[in-house]
């Protein structure tokens, strides 16, 4: 009877498979692997794409502010607001707690464009400026097919708006220095402060004489290591956190929306 | 003896089963009300928020002697009508949520009137202080609309855990009721029409 429940198994994750088509055609998935600009309507030439996308990608790298530009067809029946709010909110653009995410959504066939801020840049980008940028950046180059301009010059008052809001984590910088100090005061007692107290006790080790046991500075570098490698766990490797050194995007870290942004049609 | 040891301990142990269901099911249902009244307490916000646009907008477009008095009288009117409806977050039946959401639904309605009258007025138009105020009052509809999505969604998971068998007992027990949801305004299916 292995056969039957196998193949249930697999109509249940065609079901699965085909949920989630129908859900990725409302709303597409977040790109993989995750990129910041995404441009489904290949409006962008390959150089641009690259373009834009090493300039926010610096950006967030060294802000932690992200700022990810989408393009595609149509929004459907959806206000592009709210179209933007919920992607912006499903693919999680910014980080996690910060809400310091920016969309950019261009419907081309619809004309229409929205900035939507997350809830923690609403301050440094007001809706007020969101719509300037709109009117004043945006819209008069993308009536003239200047698509490129248009989002290059955006993006740049915006990082003049946003910066100085949020600063890049470092990758150690939640570790609390009294933990890692509790750990090694810990290693340090268990291999150093315990053999004393027993050794004292009892001498006969046959190692001759006093001592034996292990080596104090092999205890401290002991204790180094565990506790270095500790804390190298604990720092990196959450999703939020972005590698410095490599020459791609990390990937979006839970950012939320509130409804804030600005928009307008072309 | 033992005779009686053994429903006395199966009694034992239903009745722990059943106390600890009670008390799983009774803070289940608290986290979800509490998740519910943060959401609440968003979507009026936002509406306050609004409701503190009004007065500069009025004064803006005021300046424009000849702008039509009863359009803006009309928003001022149904702005303090939507002052005077508050909801304790505690009290959020569905039909107090249907009085708050009319005289916000009124609100929204004058003051779609008065940007409708706005178009008339080319001056005022371009007025750049007028142009931040409408772009301020349009990212508050946005998050009245998100915060609104938002308690909705809260809503429809506390409803749902409410209704489904065993906690629908457990709740009438608690006396915790089913909430009422924001719906949308009566002829927002209706575009405005503009008249020139």
């Amino acid at each position: 009877m292995r056969y039957p429940s196998a193949s249930k198994l697999v109509v249940v994750l065609a079901l699965f498979l085909l949920q989630g088509f129908a859900f990725a055609q409302e709303f597409p998935t977040a790109p993989n692997p995750p990129r910041l600009v995404n441009d489904f309507t290949g409006t962008l030439s390959a150089e641009e794409l690259g373009k834009l996308e090493q300039k926010l990608l610096a950006y967030s790298d060294s802000t932690s502010t992200q700022v990810s530009i989408v393009l595609l067809g149509s929004v459907g029946v959806y206000d592009i607001s709210d179209y933007a709010f919920q992607l912006g909110e499903q693919w999680g653009i910014g980080g996690k707690g910060k809400d310091n995410g920016i969309l950019i959504l261009a419907a081309m066939n619809d004309r229409k464009v929205f900035i939507a801020t997350g809830r923690g840049l609403e301050g440094a980008v007001p809706d007020a400026l969101a719509k300037r940028i709109v009117n004043n950046l945006i819209l008069p180059n993308f009536k003239t097919e200047a698509y490129y301009q248009g989002l290059d010059e955006a993006t740049d008052m915006i990082f003049k708006l946003a910066s100085g809001e949020y600063q890049a984590d470092e990758v150690m910088a939640e570790d609390s220095p009294v933990l890692a100090i509790l750990f090694i005061l810990f290693f340090i007692f268990i291999f150093v402060v315990l053999p004393i107290i027993k050794n004292r006790k009892d001498n006969n080790n046959h190692m001759g004489g006093k001592g034996g046991g292990i080596d104090f500075w092999t205890t401290l570098l002991l204790a180094n290591a565990l506790g270095g490698s500790g804390r190298g766990s604990s720092g990196g490797g959450s999703f939020g956190d972005f590698s410095s050194g490599g020459g791609s995007f990390g990937g979006f870290g839970g950012g939320s929306f509130g409804g804030g942004g600005a928009g307008g049609s072309w | 003896m033992k005779k009686i040891l053994i429903p006395v301990a199966i009694l034992a142990v239903l009745g722990i089963l059943i106390y600890s269901k009670a008390v799983g099911t009774y803070n289940e249902f608290v986290q979800l009300e509490e998740g519910i009244n943060g959401e609440w307490a968003e979507v009026q916000t936002q509406y306050q928020r609004r409701v503190d646009l009004i007065p500069n907008l009025v004064s803006t477009v005021k300046g424009y002697a000849e702008f039509e008095q009863e359009t803006l009288t009309g928003v001022v009117e149904a702005r303090s009508k939507a002052t005077s409806v508050q909801i304790d977050p505690t009290n959020l039946t569905p039909e107090k949520l249907a009085e708050f959401q009319q005289a916000q639904d009124q609100l929204s309605g004058a003051l779609s009137r008065l940007l409708v009258t706005v178009e008339k007025y080319p001056d005022l138009k371009a007025n750049q202080n007028f142009l931040e105020l409408q772009a301020q009052l349009e990212g508050t509809e946005n998050r009245i609309a998100v915060a609104r999505r938002n308690f909705n969604e809260s809503i429809k998971s506390y409803n749902a855990t409410l209704r489904v068998f065993p906690n629908n007992i457990f709740a009438g027990w608690y006396g915790f009721a089913a909430k009422g949801y924001f719906e949308a305004a009566a002829g927002a299916d209706k575009a405005p029409t503009v008249q020139f």
